[in-house]
């Protein structure tokens, strides 16, 4: 039995976050101030102006994938005003499911002043309107990322597939935020990364990663502490760790707060 | 007799100066920007240490040339006293630091993560490092400096309809008037010069820049079109539009006012430093960041940013001066905003006059003035990337 949220229209999470969505990169200053001040999450990112072709619509909708994730129980998007993607059709895309989404403005907020105390505001009142409820579930959709020793792999995904959860693999990319990103717009509640051995553990904001280090990487050596657990781990043993931080248990990256969401893009800007 | 300068600031080992004194920490991973954002935010001497959040997680591709410069470039921005890089522990981290320190002899201090074993004890090195430096920088003073040291950037974001008429021709005051005094001036946004290249070309001074001018714009042409993408799909933006521009070539014809009418002594690539004074070209992309972050990564110190919708970005190394094109939106974002050249289209001021308050803002900011995006706490960074499209 795992227990987590209901957070609302977006369903099962194993963690309730309200998420401030900068649509540009103008706005990520303001949103981090905002997330700071009201405890949501946010991220810095390079985006939403500037951008021709796929990515328009692939920034967008990745966006909307984070906005729709079930561990968020409401989102704030924080425009600029000028920008390409335009933060009001961004809000409209969520809110055609997801009704706990509001839009701030800061070219219309008197200035950042104005607009850091219109987003507070705004934020608070939708915490309060959209609170998560409480719930125990039986299933979860658990991503994987990166290189994990086959064996292993097939031995954790048959167990835990015996059990009822889902388990989405995305090891494309070399890149592991494009791998996450897979993961998010496959709405998994909780992953398991394995790292490239040249590569530190990393986690999500939104969503627990439990890290696993890979036995023969000198990197992941000499950073044992810093990963939940090592690539010679029993599969039942791996599956009892997700559960528990499914249930509320912080992962190491989540208590050292590391990690960011990194938008993944296909063209140069103009 | 030459003009006598109003100028103070830090002179650096590499004949380049100064007009802040910053201790940058610099993550070379992802994973590694809240870190370096805490130390930065706890630590006693916070006022004078800068640092950046950026996406990068070390992958050497087709950008890494690129990538390295910048990162490089950005630790020697003269406005930078001394750096500390934080990065995981791989040779690409080592690459990055030997180019900075061949650039310019300043203390550069290089931190893995590999090395210290955890985040926590990571944080401490940090925080220690810092306090080890704090003294060497603090010591350091203003002193007189040349017109020479000023490398000025111009840029434009969220332009209206009153921007060519405005704030760019009045920045374009301040610029002619900084070259002619020896100073360096380098316009950028290749996108933004596109329909008005020939008449920049006219103004180089050798035939070859003249030449290189218009070959950086096909260039830049090609590259967009190698994706399939017609650029007027994007350009004006939503917002350019908004405010009254119509075409790319008038936002183009407007863009380019920013740099007077100065010849033109060079045409630098993404991050590539001038290496004499005069008034130069540089190829960027429009995108406001990736351009002020190329800059700072070519020694630029100050830059004057004209905005006609209201944008508050900055950068964490370059103070950046926020030109309003028009009353209305100098009024409604006070916060946004350091001057206000909406005053030319009320019929209030001239472009020369302006031109004249701008210029002297340059040197009030250079002297140790803070800027609108300074006191927000602004310190955006954005790594340019191609991703395989250039030609």
């Amino acid at each position: 039995m795992i227990t987590g949220y209901l957070n609302n229209s977006r369903g099962l999470g194993v963690r309730s976050h309200q998420l401030i969505l900068p649509s540009v990169v103008c706005s990520t200053h303001l949103a981090k101030k905002i997330a700071d001040q009201v405890g949501a999450i946010t991220f810095s990112h390079q985006h939403g102006c500037g951008i021709i072709g796929p990515d328009v619509e692939g920034v967008q909708n990745y966006f909307v994938a984070l906005a729709s994730h079930p561990n968020v129980n409401s989102t704030v998007v924080l425009g600029l005003g000028c920008e390409t993607l335009q933060g009001n059709e961004l809000t409209d895309s969520i809110r055609q499911n997801h009704p706990q989404s509001e839009y701030v403005v800061i070219q219309e907020s008197a200035g950042m002043a104005g607009a850091l105390e219109s987003s507070i505001n705004t934020a608070e009142a939708l915490r309060r309107s959209a609170a998560a409820a409480p719930a125990e579930f039986l299933h979860l959709t658990i991503g994987v990322e990166g290189f994990p020793d086959q064996v292993l792999l097939q031995n954790f995904t048959a167990r835990a597939e015996a059990l009822g959860h889902k388990v989405r693999v995305s090891n494309m990319y070399k890149e592991q935020a494009r791998n996450f990103a897979d993961l998010v717009r496959e709405k998994c509640q909780v992953i398991i990364s394995f790292p490239d051995p040249n590569q530190p553990p990393t986690g999500l904001p939104l969503i627990p990663v439990l890290t696993v280090a890979n036995k023969d990487s000198l990197l992941h050596q000499a950073l044992q502490s810093e990963f939940d657990a090592i690539s010679t781990i029993a599969p039942e043993l791996l599956l009892e760790k997700l559960i528990a931080v499914a249930s509320g248990e912080l992962t190491k990256c989540e208590r050292q707060k590391i990690g960011n969401i990194v938008v993944p893009r296909m063209v140069r800007s103009v | 007799m030459a003009e006598l300068s109003p100028l103070m600031g830090f002179e650096r080992k590499n004949n380049r100066w100064g007009f802040r004194n910053y201790i940058l920490l610099l993550p070379l991973h992802n994973a590694l920007n809240q870190i370096v954002d805490d130390v930065r935010v706890a630590h006693p001497a916070h006022e004078i240490i800068t640092s950046v959040a950026h996406d990068w997680s070390g992958e050497v591709d087709s950008d890494w040339g690129r990538i390295s410069r910048t990162f490089s470039g950005f630790i020697v921005n003269p406005n930078v006293a001394a750096a500390l890089v934080i990065g995981i522990g791989t040779p690409a981290e080592l690459e990055i630091v030997n180019s900075a320190r061949v650039r310019r002899e300043m203390p550069i201090a290089y931190l893995s993560l590999k090395d210290s074993g955890s985040f926590d004890q990571l944080r401490e090195n940090i925080s220690k490092s810092v306090s080890e430096i704090f003294p060497l920088v603090a010591s350091e003073k203003r002193r007189p400096a040349p017109w020479s040291s000023i490398v000025l950037g111009l840029e434009c974001g969220g332009s209206d309809a009153y921007s060519g008429i405005t704030a760019n021709p009045a920045l374009g005051v301040a610029s002619d008037r900084l070259v002619e005094l020896g100073a360096t001036s380098i316009l950028a946004e290749t996108m933004e010069i596109l329909g008005a290249e020939h008449l920049l070309a006219a103004r180089a001074k050798t035939p070859e820049v003249g030449k290189a001018i218009i070959d950086v714009v096909a260039r830049y042409e090609r590259s967009i079109s190698y994706e399939g993408i017609d650029i007027r799909g994007a350009q004006p933006s939503r917002g350019n539009i908004e405010g009254g521009l119509t075409t790319l070539e008038e936002k183009s014809l407007g863009a380019a006012k920013k740099a007077g009418n100065a010849p033109f002594t060079g045409v630098l690539d993404y991050a590539h430093v001038p290496t004499e004074p005069g008034l130069y070209f540089m190829d960027t992309p429009g995108h406001d960041i990736e351009q002020l972050t190329g800059f700072a990564a070519a020694d630029v110190n100050v830059a004057v940013f004209t905005t006609g919708r209201g944008t508050p970005t900055g950068s964490a190394v370059i103070p950046t001066i926020k030109v309003a094109t028009n009353t209305e939106m100098a009024t409604v974002l006070p916060d946004l905003i350091d001057l206000n050249a909406g005053t030319i289209s009320d019929g209030n001021e001239s472009v020369i006059e302006v031109g004249a308050r701008i210029f002297q803002e340059i040197i009030e900011v250079a002297n140790g003035k803070l800027t609108a995006a300074e006191n927000g706490g602004h310190r955006e960074f954005n790594l340019s990337r191609l991703y395989g499209s250039t030609l």
